[in-house]
């Protein structure tokens, strides 16, 4: 198991958001075409769906490639990674005119606190257990 | 390096390394790795399930954080 180490981490990287991808995707259809709930989240489901994965299988690869022999901790790195991803995808609902609605903009001082929090324990648990599972960590 | 000298520290290395006398192992190890597997079990430290009901009551909390959370994921 000593080949292609960076396929390998960027395949656990990708897993945890593709598996969420597909529970809040049925979720949402449902939600949006059998309670006909008015809010047109398929413009801007590029971001959850292309750059977030993508974006997890990447940043598994940067720690392996640099700094898991430095002993810097998997969970914080994977915390750090949202602070790329809150920004970049709040330019993509501004691109596509998608209005954010009310409800989410007042908890947003929450947001990034929980996020982080489940982040953190995401990155630790569930990467970390799927990178020692493919050997390379 | 001449042959002599080759023959000269073959012999210095044999004597200075003592033959291996019973190599065979003195119990099966492989009961022990079985038990060892079945005991691995993931450790969870107390901050980590504290982080944990801390998000879930912030997010039982505010519900809308939810969805820029699942946007994020």
């Amino acid at each position: 198991m000593n080949k292609h180490p960076y396929i390998r981490a960027y395949l656990a990287g990708i897993a945890v958001p593709t598996v969420f991808l597909l529970v809040v995707m049925s979720a949402y259809t449902t939600i949006r075409h059998v309670s006909e709930v008015p809010l047109p989240i398929e413009r801007v489901i590029v971001f959850p769906m292309a750059v977030v994965p993508n974006a997890w299988g990447l940043w598994n690869v940067l720690y392996v490639a640099f700094l898991e022999r430095r002993h810097i901790p998997l969970g914080l790195f994977g915390g750090a990674l949202l602070l790329l991803l809150v920004p970049g995808g709040y330019v993509v609902t501004r691109l596509l005119n998608f209005d954010i609605p009310h409800v989410v903009l007042v908890a947003a001082p929450f947001n990034l606190p929980i996020a982080l929090i489940v982040y953190y324990l995401v990155w630790k648990h569930i990467v970390g257990f799927l990178n020692a599972e493919l050997g390379i960590s | 390096m001449s042959e002599r000298e080759m023959e000269e520290i073959k012999k210095l290395l044999k004597k200075s390394l003592p033959a291996m006398g019973d190599v065979e192992l003195r119990r099966d190890l492989w009961p022990a790795m079985q038990q060892r597997l079945a005991q691995a079990s993931v450790h969870v430290p107390w901050w980590d399930w504290a982080l944990l009901a801390s998000a879930g009551v912030a997010m039982w909390l505010f519900p809308a954080t939810i969805p820029a959370l699942l946007y994020h994921l």
